[in-house]
C-alpha cells in the first residue's frame, strides 16, 4: 500500500502558544476547576435522572432494540455529566454497562437485569461520601466480575 | 480534577488566548462543561455547535485553529466529521489539530476511531488538566500527516524508534528503509 507523507506546517496554534502574555498551568486548571465547580449540583441532577431511566420500568412494546438504544443513551449521560467531576467509580461502572448493552443480542433475551444491578450500584456510589473507598472498591468489583462473565461467556441472555 | 499528567508544569506558561476554537457536542451540557474548562485556560470558543452538519458548513470558509467534537452526534458524527474535514484541501482545516471526546466507543467503531484522522481520541472521563495537556501537547505536535489507503491524518507512531524486526509491510520492503515512508 503507497503511503504518502505530507510534512506538517507549523499550526497557528503552535504559534500562539509560545506569545507573549498567557497563564500558568497551575493558575489555569484552578480557573478551569472553579468554572466546572459552578455545574457540579446541575451534573448530579443529569446523573441522577440517568440512574432513574435505568431503573424505570421498561416498556413491553418497545422493539429490543430500541431499548437497548435508550438505556446506552443513558449510562452514556451519566459518563458525560460525571466525567470532569473525578466520579470515575460512576464513569467505570456506567462504562462497563454501556459495554454490556454494546455486545447483548439486539433482536432480543438481553438479561435486563443487569441495567438494574448497575443503576442500582451507581445509585450507591453517587450516595456514598468520598472517603468511602473500601464500599466503593466492593462495588465496583461486584461490577467487574458480573461484566467478565457475561462478556466472556457472551451470555448477556437470562 | 486537578491530576497533571506528565508533562504539565504548574509554573509553565502558555497563551491560548488567540485561538479560534470549535466545539461540537450535541449535548448542551457536555457543550457547557468543555465550554467551562477552555475559558480557564484563556480560549473562548469561537463556535458552539450542537450539530456536525453545521460544523460542516462552517469549516468548509472559516480557518480555525482547535476543534473539539464529540464522537456520538445524531446527523454526521464526529468520525464521519473527521474523516471528510481531513479530505477536504485545498482547505486550510484540513490539518487543523483535531481532539475528539467519547464518553463510549461502540465495538463496531473502534476502527472508524482509530482510522478517522484526529490527532487525539480522549475517552471520558478525563479531567481538565488531561484536557489541557492534550491541546498542549497538540499544539506541538509536528508528526506529518499520512495518507495510506482510506486513512488520512497525523501519522498513527507516536514512537519514532528503529524496528529492528522483519519489514513485513509489502511497499517498503524494496525501500531500505526501516520505519519510514514515502514523502511528496
Amino acid at each position: 500500500m503507497t503511503v504518502i507523507t505530507h510534512t506538517q506546517r507549523r499550526s497557528r496554534l503552535a504559534e500562539m502558544v509560545d506569545r507573549p502574555g498567557g497563564v500558568s498551568v497551575g493558575s489555569a486548571l484552578a480557573k478551569a476547576s472553579a468554572n466546572l465547580e459552578v455545574h457540579k449540583d446541575q451534573a448530579r441532577a443529569i446523573i441522577g435522572d440517568g440512574i432513574a431511566a435505568l431503573l424505570a420500568p421498561q416498556s413491553p412494546d418497545l422493539p429490543e432494540a430500541v431499548r437497548l438504544d435508550l438505556a446506552y443513551a443513558a449510562s452514556s449521560q451519566i459518563i458525560d455529566a460525571a466525567n470532569p467531576f473525578a466520579m470515575d467509580d460512576l464513569c467505570t461502572a456506567a462504562k462497563g454497562l454501556c459495554d454490556l448493552l454494546d455486545a447483548a443480542p439486539r433482536q432480543g433475551g438481553f438479561d435486563w437485569r443487569i441495567v438494574t444491578v448497575h443503576a442500582q450500584a451507581m445509585k450507591l456510589l453517587l450516595a456514598l461520601p468520598p472517603q468511602d473507598a473500601e464500599a466503593r472498591t466492593l462495588i465496583l468489583s461486584n461490577l467487574h466480575e458480573v461484566l467478565k462473565h457475561k462478556l466472556s461467556s457472551g451470555d448477556q441472555a437470562g | 480534577m486537578t491530576m497533571l499528567g506528565d508533562t504539565l508544569r504548574e509554573s509553565a506558561i502558555f497563551n491560548l488566548e488567540g485561538a479560534v476554537t470549535m466545539v461540537v457536542d450535541d449535548s448542551p451540557f457536555s457543550m457547557t462543561l468543555t465550554s467551562s474548562a477552555l475559558s480557564g485556560f484563556g480560549i473562548r470558543p469561537a463556535f458552539t455547535l450542537g450539530s456536525g452538519l453545521e460544523a460542516k458548513q462552517i469549516l468548509q470558509d472559516t480557518p480555525i485553529d482547535l476543534l473539539i467534537v464529540d464522537t456520538a452526534m445524531p446527523d454526521i458524527d464526529g468520525f464521519e466529521l473527521v474523516h471528510w474535514l481531513r479530505r477536504s484541501a485545498p482547505n486550510p482545516n484540513a490539518f487543523a489539530p483535531v481532539i475528539m471526546t467519547a464518553s463510549h466507543i461502540k465495538r463496531a467503531q473502534l476502527k472508524r476511531a482509530r482510522d478517522c484522522g484526529a490527532n487525539f481520541v480522549v475517552t471520558k472521563p478525563f479531567s481538565a488538566g488531561m484536557l489541557l495537556e492534550r491541546i498542549l501537547w497538540i499544539a506541538r505536535d509536528n508528526r506529518p500527516f499520512l495518507e495510506v489507503g482510506d486513512y488520512f491524518g497525523p501519522d498513527r507512531r507516536f514512537r519514532n524508534e528503529i524496528w529492528d524486526g522483519e519489514e513485513r509491510r509489502a511497499n517498503m520492503k524494496n525501500t531500505g528503509r526501516k520505519g519510514g515512508s514515502i514523502s511528496l
